[in-house]
């Protein structure tokens, strides 16, 4: 959070740069500027069973390995690539912990053995196999495999059941990738303006817009009850909004 | 539907597209995920391609509801050769207006960028009050040796 934000075109020709035997610091900056893809895609995964620390981290790295593998010349937006190697780490990430599913007994042993399954026939065949090939191997109906294959991703549409829309914005959105400040006047002005924040408030504003928590996950997190955060919330952004409002 | 599981790698057609309708509620998505990768799955996409699928289908939903939490999402599938194609439409008062709605919480842009990452193709409209939103998927049709 503390590299200043580039333009498309230069971030492109950062790319362009750290591809072509850029260095370390380059290519840390780069993962910097889109460390919120990374907590924004691991809050997709959220709730189902692996804590959201751990699902950043997945997420962080797949980023770092996009960046290293990113090639500018093929003309793919890096967010439209990273976004892809994230989501398949992630993916991975829970076909490998699939053991631990909520799910009936009959679709965890049939997980147990979906698994393994698509890693041999993936070596055998040189390509990932079809649901058919999977069922036919593990002797289920495909619609078993489905099942358990579900059960594993355990993914979510966190936005349908998102109740907090209704908060204000005020490019609050510390974390987010290519949209936000239009200017380094406005980051720096909320910078201040977050400092001036008791350090609880800073820490529940960080939460809700680095980290993407809902507030009632933001609760748990800090000890206090998911109204006691809402209120928090409502009085710390209309604080920052004063911060924008020109002195006359 | 005419297709059926397919061990030997020969991808069916289905003549009819698959409908389901459902409330906008995230536990009943799951409905429409299961139907994408039923529906993936019998067109003879592998399954990285299956999981792909699920996931943007997700993503539509979410896309479409736009923030609503009730009305309903009316979802076809159709298979076309090596082509599985999702159309998603709300029916109800979930949906917002399409101008000037702001995406503070960069929620419609984060679905975009999912969407861009798994499909071919996609894309949404307000229209006439309802808002709708597709999405295209080809397989690479891998044929098993």
């Amino acid at each position: 959070m503390t590299a200043s934000r580039r333009d498309p075109g230069e971030t492109r020709q950062a790319f362009a740069e750290y591809a072509d035997g850029g260095d370390e610091r380059q290519r840390n900056r780069l993962v910097e500027e889109h460390l919120g893809l990374a907590h924004q895609l691991a809050r997709r995964f959220t709730d189902r069973g692996e804590p959201y620390d751990d699902l950043v981290q997945v997420a962080s790295m797949a980023l770092v390995k996009s960046v290293d593998r990113f090639e500018p010349d093929r003309g793919v937006e890096f967010s439209t690539f990273a976004t892809r190697t994230i989501i398949g780490e992630l993916k991975r990430h829970f076909r490998d912990k699939g053991w631990a599913i909520r799910a009936p007994r009959r679709i965890q042993e049939l997980y147990l053995a979906v698994r393994p399954a698509i890693e041999t026939l993936t070596q055998e065949l040189g390509r990932p196999p079809t649901v058919a090939e999977i069922a036919d191997t593990v002797g289920a109906s495909e619609e078993s495999v489905l099942e358990a294959l579900e059960a594993s991703q355990r993914y979510r549409t966190a936005s349908i059941d998102a109740p907090d829309r209704q908060e204000g914005s005020i490019s609050l959105r510390l974390g987010q990738v290519d949209s936000g400040y239009e200017g380094t006047d406005d980051r720096m002005l909320l910078v201040r303006a977050m400092a001036e924040l008791p350090e609880r408030e800073q820490t529940i504003i960080r939460l809700r817009f680095v980290d993407g928590l809902t507030q009632s996950e933001i609760a748990s997190r800090v000890g206090l009850s998911q109204m006691h955060v809402s209120r928090l919330l409502s009085a710390s952004l209309a604080q920052l909004k004063e911060a924008f409002i020109p002195e006359v | 539907m005419t297709g059926s599981g397919d061990p030997s790698g020969e991808v069916r057609t289905m003549s009819e597209p698959v409908e389901l309708c459902i409330p906008v509620q995230s536990d009943l998505i799951v409905l429409a995920r299961l139907t994408a990768a039923t529906v993936a799955s019998r067109a003879g996409f592998d399954v990285e391609e299956v999981d792909d699928l699920r996931l943007a289908v997700d993503e539509l939903c979410v896309l479409v509801a736009d923030g609503g939490t009730s009305g309903r999402l009316t979802l076809s599938f159709i298979t076309d050769g090596d082509v599985v194609e999702v159309i998603c439409a709300l029916d109800g008062p979930a949906g917002v207006e399409e101008e000037g709605h702001p995406d503070e919480h960069g929620e419609r842009e984060l679905s975009v960028r999912i969407l861009d990452a798994l499909v071919d193709e996609h894309g949404d409209e307000f229209d006439d009050g309802q808002r709708r939103g597709w999405l295209r998927k080809r397989s690479v049709r891998h044929q098993p040796s």
